[in-house]
């Protein structure tokens, strides 16, 4: 389980995130949107350990989050998918992969979790020895989310998975998450898209200028007035 | 003509260590590190003792030239670059002359407080020579020759089949990708530093009967390795050995035809030259996405 | 100050570079000798003017295009060498020999930039970097013209062993300077560098040509470098390449980076408070030299933005104490 209890974080004076509070059970699927600026990629930094909070506590599994380094949050098994993905440009398709693995000591199921990354992504298997430098926006943010993948987390954390994406393969990716999260994997996405993330998840919160001015349900918030005005352009 | 070939090739052999470590340092961590020469010195002055104090044999007292040489990097990695890391700002390019104009400073002077300014070489570390197309060559060069080669190789399958090794191309390529890995940035910075230290220092006691320790050694080295650099393009690794030579015979040729004081001059003419028509150097710079 | 008799000279000295605060200070500057006790103490005044100067041309690239002119001695000295040589070999009379040493000065700093033009702040540095020590080389490999490592004697402008007329030369040249760089600054040209400074892209965007503005900083730069370095040749009267060393670019790195990137007055007032320590340094005791050491690696680390920001720094930790 995800906690986040009174998160306020910000970039040195720069306040950005105001008593956020979230909170994700294993197997959920779940969201924060918000336009552009609320502090949705902020709060993943936060959890992800890039950015330290100002206050207020992030609890996983039991574990306090918020003074740990980047990579003991990672050894806990939290995996953060940026939305310009941070691949190795001038390494293969494959050893971006095998990057993704690096904390899995077994070499046996970090090569089941190759195979099964591949079913998942099967056009990144055509393109194993192609550098990632020179791949395209929507390849690399398959490969970026794959390479996600690679160190088998408990918990996902994917920022604007559909951008740059074509429509299609938004569904698939997304239709991907979840049945990740049905497995047991926690995921919490972050989304401009509001139409189509509600349409997938199981919830979501609504993020505003730094502050959670909403949550509920999927179905709750697609029938919310607020969110059919403010969000998806229905008077 | 194949003296100078054989000059510059040997020449060439321990450009290629130095300016490996420093290509490495510069891609991994973004300092420009311009005390790299101050580890060749460590490495010198290690053999030195090493064979005359402890007695030992010439490639031990190399190998501990490099192991000295790896510790020292190591520690002034903690001490200097990585509390500047902390604290990052946009200046890094003024701060690393300054820290590198500090370290240079402390270590050279202080190598001239403890041991003087006095010259310490030996004379060989093996007797005897082949020749090699006519040409004596002493098992020294061969030796140093031999262990750069080995050093690159061992070094090059180091980066590229161990973890750590990958981690560390990876920190180079992108490091924001490699902490989201799980990779630990303040280890892989200071074992990349060490390590180019030792790189460093290895050359410089693998060549301690050919260029005794003083304090001033260091400036040479460095200056050569930068000239390797920029030719060959910033952040090209691969490149960085075949500019090494490339570098090496070009500064033997120049003494030969114009004399010792010409060499920089010959080897800055070219860089111009080369710059003229590859701006972005001889192998081009690595694409960042 | 918001004196009304402030304000309305600000406005018309501020065409000219200047400022009443800097005209005041020019002015005790320009009285100085009368009041000095003794020739040395005039001296002293004449090296942290030059140096200064000097400060302030390396500040006018760094602290707004944003690039490190580590050749910036070795350009001074070429300065030197020239107008020296010009007099020596040509009886140039050192008045055209020192504009001369900036031309050339500026020329080489025009290839540089040339050269380096479409890569990084980093690039250009190191290319001046090697540009200084070749230079240094040159300079030793040719003893038939320039005597080498044995020094070259050169003939002093004025007549007679006063330091004053060398004193109101460089005066003279420090307030042009002064006047020229801060015009630059304040002008379109000062707002383009700041911008390539910054974000190169952001301001290509905007139509400022990186290669135009980039050039026009560097040559001015390296221009005040030789013109400078032309006055110190016949100076000091004797010139040897450990000028064009290392060891002057880090002064001048420290005095720049001191008085505050980005100021041009600030590097002349900290050339003030700098050289006069620097020249108790001249003794070659190499414990001075790793106390030196320290002290740069220390402030690098603990004031990267050079210590002229401590004020601003005090200010923000007592506002933060308020709140």
């Amino acid at each position: 389980m995800l906690k986040l209890e009174n998160l306020c974080a910000g970039y040195g004076k720069l306040d950005v995130l105001w008593d956020v509070s979230i909170e994700i059970n294993e197997g959920e699927f779940v969201a924060i949107v918000g336009p552009n600026g609320a502090g949705k990629t902020t709060t993943m930094r936060a959890i992800s350990g890039m950015i330290k909070p100002k206050s207020g506590s992030i609890v996983f599994n039991d574990v306090n989050l918020e003074k740990k380094s980047m990579k003991d949050i990672h050894d806990l098994g939290v995996s953060f998918i940026t939305d310009g993905g941070n691949l190795f440009p001038s390494m293969t398709v494959k050893e971006n992969l095998y990057m993704g693995a690096l904390s899995i000591k077994d070499k046996t199921k970090r090569d089941q979790l190759f195979e099964k990354c591949l079913g998942l992504f099967p056009r990144l298997g055509e393109r194993l020895s192609q550098p990632a430098g020179l791949m395209s926006g929507g390849e690399r943010k398959m490969l970026g989310i794959a390479r996600g993948l690679m160190s088998d987390p408990k918990l996902m954390l994917v920022d604007e998975p559909s951008l740059g994406l074509a429509p299609a393969v938004v569904l698939d990716v997304f239709k991907t998450l979840k049945m990740l999260s049905r497995n047991g994997v926690i995921i919490l996405l972050v989304e401009q898209n509001v139409n189509t993330t509600l349409k997938i998840v199981d919830r979501a919160y609504i993020l505003e200028q730094g502050k959670i001015r909403g949550q509920g349900t999927s179905k709750e918030l697609l029938a919310s007035d607020y969110v059919q005005r403010t969000y998806l352009g229905i008077e | 003509m194949l003296n100078i070939l054989l000059s510059g090739i040997l020449r060439g052999g321990m450009y290629m260590l130095i300016a490996l470590g420093l290509a490495l340092v510069y891609g991994v961590m973004g300092i420009p590190n311009f005390a790299h020469g101050e580890y060749y010195l460590f490495g010198a002055y290690a053999t030195y003792f090493a064979l005359t104090y402890l007695g030992v044999s010439p490639v031990i007292a190399i190998l501990i030239g490099a192991a000295v040489g790896f510790i020292f990097g190591c520690i002034i990695e903690r001490l200097t670059f990585a509390p500047l890391r902390k604290r990052n700002t946009g200046e890094w390019v003024t701060n690393a002359f300054m820290i590198g104009a500090g370290i240079q400073l402390i270590i050279q002077n202080g190598v001239q407080y403890l041991f003087t300014a006095n010259y310490y070489g030996v004379t060989q570390l093996f007797e005897g020579g082949i020749k090699l197309g006519g040409i004596n060559v002493s098992y020294d060069r061969i030796v140093a020759f031999a262990i750069a080669i080995a050093a690159l190789a061992l070094f090059w399958l180091f980066l590229k089949k161990t973890k750590t090794g990958i981690s560390i191309l990876a920190v180079a390529d992108d490091e924001v990708g490699a902490m989201l890995m799980g990779v630990d940035i303040k280890k892989i910075h200071t074992l990349t530093y060490g390590m180019s230290s030792m790189l460093a220092a290895l050359a410089g006691g693998a060549l301690i009967s050919m260029t005794p320790a003083y304090p001033l050694m260091g400036t040479a080295p460095n200056l050569a390795a930068w000239f390797t650099v920029i030719l060959v393009g910033v952040g090209n690794l691969s490149a960085v050995a075949v500019g090494g030579l490339m570098v090496g015979i070009i500064e033997v040729t120049a003494t030969y035809f114009f004399g010792a004081q010409w060499q920089n001059v010959v080897s800055l003419g070219i860089i111009i030259i080369i710059l003229i028509f590859k701006p972005n150097g001889l192998f081009g710079r690595k694409s960042k996405v | 100050m918001k004196n009304e008799l402030y304000n309305r000279l600000s406005a018309p000295l501020k065409k000219i570079g200047l400022s009443p605060l800097s005209v005041a200070a020019f002015i005790l500057l320009a009285l100085f000798p009368f009041v000095s006790p003794n020739a040395y103490i005039t001296k002293l005044g004449i090296t942290c003017i030059m140096w200064g100067t000097l400060a302030m041309g390396f500040d006018f690239s760094v602290g707004y295009i944003n690039v490190s002119n580590w050749g910036y001695a070795g350009l001074m000295g070429l300065g030197a060498y020239v107008s020296a040589l010009l007099l020596k070999f040509f009886d140039i009379t050192p008045w055209a020999g020192m504009i001369i040493a900036g031309c050339t000065a500026a020329a080489i700093g025009f290839v540089i930039a040339v050269l380096t033009m479409r890569m990084d702040a980093m690039f250009t540095a190191l290319l001046a970097w090697f540009v200084g020590i070749v230079l240094q080389n040159i300079v030793t490999a040719l003893p038939e013209i320039t005597r080498g490592a044995m020094g070259l004697n050169v003939k002093p402008i004025f007549r007679g062993a006063s330091p004053t007329p060398y004193y109101y030369l460089i005066l003279a040249i420090c307030i042009l300077t002064f006047c020229v760089l801060h015009i630059f600054v304040n002008s379109k040209f000062g707002f383009s560098f700041k911008a390539l400074g910054q974000d190169i892209e952001a301001a290509k965007a905007i139509g400022i040509s990186p290669f135009k503005y980039r050039t026009i900083n560097f040559v001015v730069s390296c221009f005040v470098a030789g013109l400078v370095g032309g006055f110190y040749g016949h100076y000091i009267g004797v010139l040897s390449p450990n000028v064009l060393g290392t060891k002057n670019v880090v002064q001048i790195l420290v005095i720049a980076y001191i008085g505050g990137r980005g100021s041009i007055w600030g590097p002349l007032l900290a050339s003030f408070l700098l050289m006069p320590i620097f020249e108790s340094m001249n003794s070659l005791v190499e414990i001075k030299y790793i106390i030196y050491g320290l002290v740069l690696i220390i402030s690098m680390i603990f004031f990267p933005g050079g210590i002229c920001k401590l004020p601003e720094k005090v200010r923000q930790i007592i506002k933060d104490r308020k709140k």
